[in-house]
């Protein structure tokens, strides 16, 4: 009888495909509990002690929040900077904070924001991302949306186009009125503060560059 | 190769995704290796068996 090839060996094939889904099995369930660890939301603890956490506590609305570049890793990261204040507070406690992003992430889903903007490279590119919306210039003090508004900080300017985005057309996809009260603005603005503190690795990549992507630019 | 570790904590996967080749180096060190071996072995059982 001819030797038989070892590639035609049920055995060597049963082997291999045992030794290659069980250490993958491993790998991904340990992939699981480390991705659980890694984005884990923080605390008021950890901001306090400037321990940085992927996912910040939700009293990061007290903080100024700023996108530098990093050298080390090649692109730009959240910085969590001094004491700020959000609609006239800086020291919204742990519960109260929590709340107003439950609200906010709530609001996003009634109003289904991903219909058209993305959301942490969730939802649909019709809209400017929001992932990183709070951190648009556009908001801030020398950006366009603060005047147009009428309002001196970059939370109420956010909240009133919220409130009535059809009357500030800003896109040639102008965004409609979707009857978002007062409260739920608060929230939602809140809710975009925290998610730009997110360490999202540089995504959206480029986020500030690219035309269209950003409002009003 | 071998780039710097910049993730934000350091972990075993991070370490595995910080260069082009990384990844790839360990699935086929954990993964080939272990088949040439297995070859081997089933080479030499199908020729005492003959």
């Amino acid at each position: 009888m001819a030797n038989k090839s070892v590639w035609s060996d049920n055995r060597f094939w049963r082997r291999t495909a045992t030794w290659v889904t069980g250490f993958a099995s491993v790998l991904l369930i340990w992939l699981t509990f480390d991705t659980s660890a890694q984005i884990a939301m923080g605390n008021d603890q950890d901001l306090q002690n400037k321990v940085t956490k992927r996912v910040p506590g939700p009293t990061v609305i007290n903080y100024k929040i700023t996108y530098e570049m990093s050298a080390k890793r090649g692109h730009e990261i959240p910085v969590i900077g001094e004491k700020e204040k959000f609609f006239g507070r800086d020291d919204y406690s742990e519960e109260e904070a929590g709340a107003l992003l439950h609200l906010g992430k709530l609001g996003s889903q009634a109003k289904n924001c991903m219909d058209c903007h993305t959301l942490l490279g969730n939802g649909a590119y019709f809209a400017p991302d929001l992932t990183k919306a709070w951190l648009d210039p556009a908001w801030g003090p020398d950006g366009a949306m603060q005047a147009l508004t009428g309002k001196n900080t970059k939370e109420e300017a956010m909240a009133e186009f919220l409130m009535h985005p059809d009357q500030y057309p800003t896109h040639a996809r102008m965004m409609p009125d979707l009857g978002i009260t007062a409260k739920e603005a608060k929230g939602l603005v809140a809710f975009l503060k925290h998610m730009s503190s997110i360490d999202t690795n540089g995504f959206p990549r480029n986020f500030g560059k690219i035309k269209g992507a950003v409002h009003g630019k | 190769m071998f780039e710097p570790f910049t993730d934000v904590n350091p972990s075993f996967f991070g370490w595995l995704n910080q260069g082009p080749l990384t990844l790839t180096i360990f699935l086929h060190t954990i993964i080939i290796l272990p088949m040439i071996w297995i070859y081997f072995q089933e080479k030499k059982r199908l020729e005492n068996e003959n």
